[in-house]
């Protein structure tokens, strides 16, 4: 096993997804559909890279898909934790625009559960 | 007092995805044996992989070479392929600009080895794509 994943459901709506591995072809290609079902079926997605050593070109396309599918949904995600070069990675593509990078689980599930809040607000 | 030598390394890879993954494999495991530091291992995995997808599932290459030598001024790799003739030091990076629900899922992959590399030098001889990246030196 090259990566493993484990989701963490809280009350507040927001599935806290946690990544522990290298993000390469082998590792994207272990958690593609789960990741996927799991972009169709939330509505708010903290990605922790904390224990994410490595990422690159199949690992960034797991998260964009998954983002792209989320968002078209009227859902969110952020990343959280990711080490140095994890973050450079998804600044060089510009996958910050789309989804906030955050460096601890806390201050992205807060950013998540106040847009949740204004969204919830806006539609009462 | 002498100079250090270079540390090299090389290895022959079948065209296919599954050795897409050996070939980055084996960058990891050479790692340590070549002196590299974390961040170079980082950056020659990461570019590895975009050479090597873009070889077999766009240029349907059907072999591929990558030799890498370490020196105290930096790392070079030099990966070559027979498939499709394709310079990456000419295309386009492409980046995500702004909010939006409309971006590409893939295509990334030429800017990250932009970032990533010192820099990158291309030729086609022999009916092969060789491209030599550079790296900064390990510690």
């Amino acid at each position: 096993m090259r990566m493993d994943m484990k989701v963490i459901e809280g009350d507040d709506g927001i599935s806290h997804v946690v990544l522990d591995g290298r993000f390469d072809i082998q590792g994207a290609q272990e958690i593609d559909s789960r990741f996927d079902e799991l972009a169709k079926s939330s509505k708010a997605l903290v990605v922790d890279l904390a224990k994410v050593s490595f990422l690159a070109s199949l690992g960034v396309r797991t998260l964009m898909l998954s983002a792209k599918t989320l968002i078209r949904r009227g859902g969110e995600m952020t990343v959280c934790g990711a080490n140095e070069n994890v973050e450079k990675v998804l600044r060089t593509t510009g996958f910050n625009e789309v989804a906030g990078i955050y460096p601890d689980y806390e201050s992205a599930a807060r950013t998540l559960r106040e847009r949740l809040a204004g969204f919830s607000g806006k539609q009462g | 007092m002498s100079e250090p030598q270079p540390r090299t390394c090389s290895r022959d890879f079948p065209g296919t995805v599954e050795a897409a993954s050996e070939a980055e494999n084996w960058v990891a495991r050479q790692a340590s044996v070549l002196g590299l530091d974390e961040e170079a291992e980082f950056a020659i995995g990461l570019c590895l992989e975009e050479l090597f997808l873009n070889a077999v599932q766009h240029g349907h290459a059907n072999r591929a070479s990558i030799s890498v030598c370490a020196e105290p001024q930096g790392v070079t790799v030099e990966f070559a392929d027979d498939g499709e003739p394709f310079d990456p030091t000419l295309a386009p990076a492409k980046r995500i600009n702004g909010p939006t629900d409309d971006f590409d899922i893939g295509g990334y992959g030429t800017g990250l080895m932009q970032r990533f590399s010192r820099r990158m030098s291309y030729r086609r001889s022999e009916g092969m794509n060789r491209l030599v990246l550079e790296f900064a030196a390990s510690p």
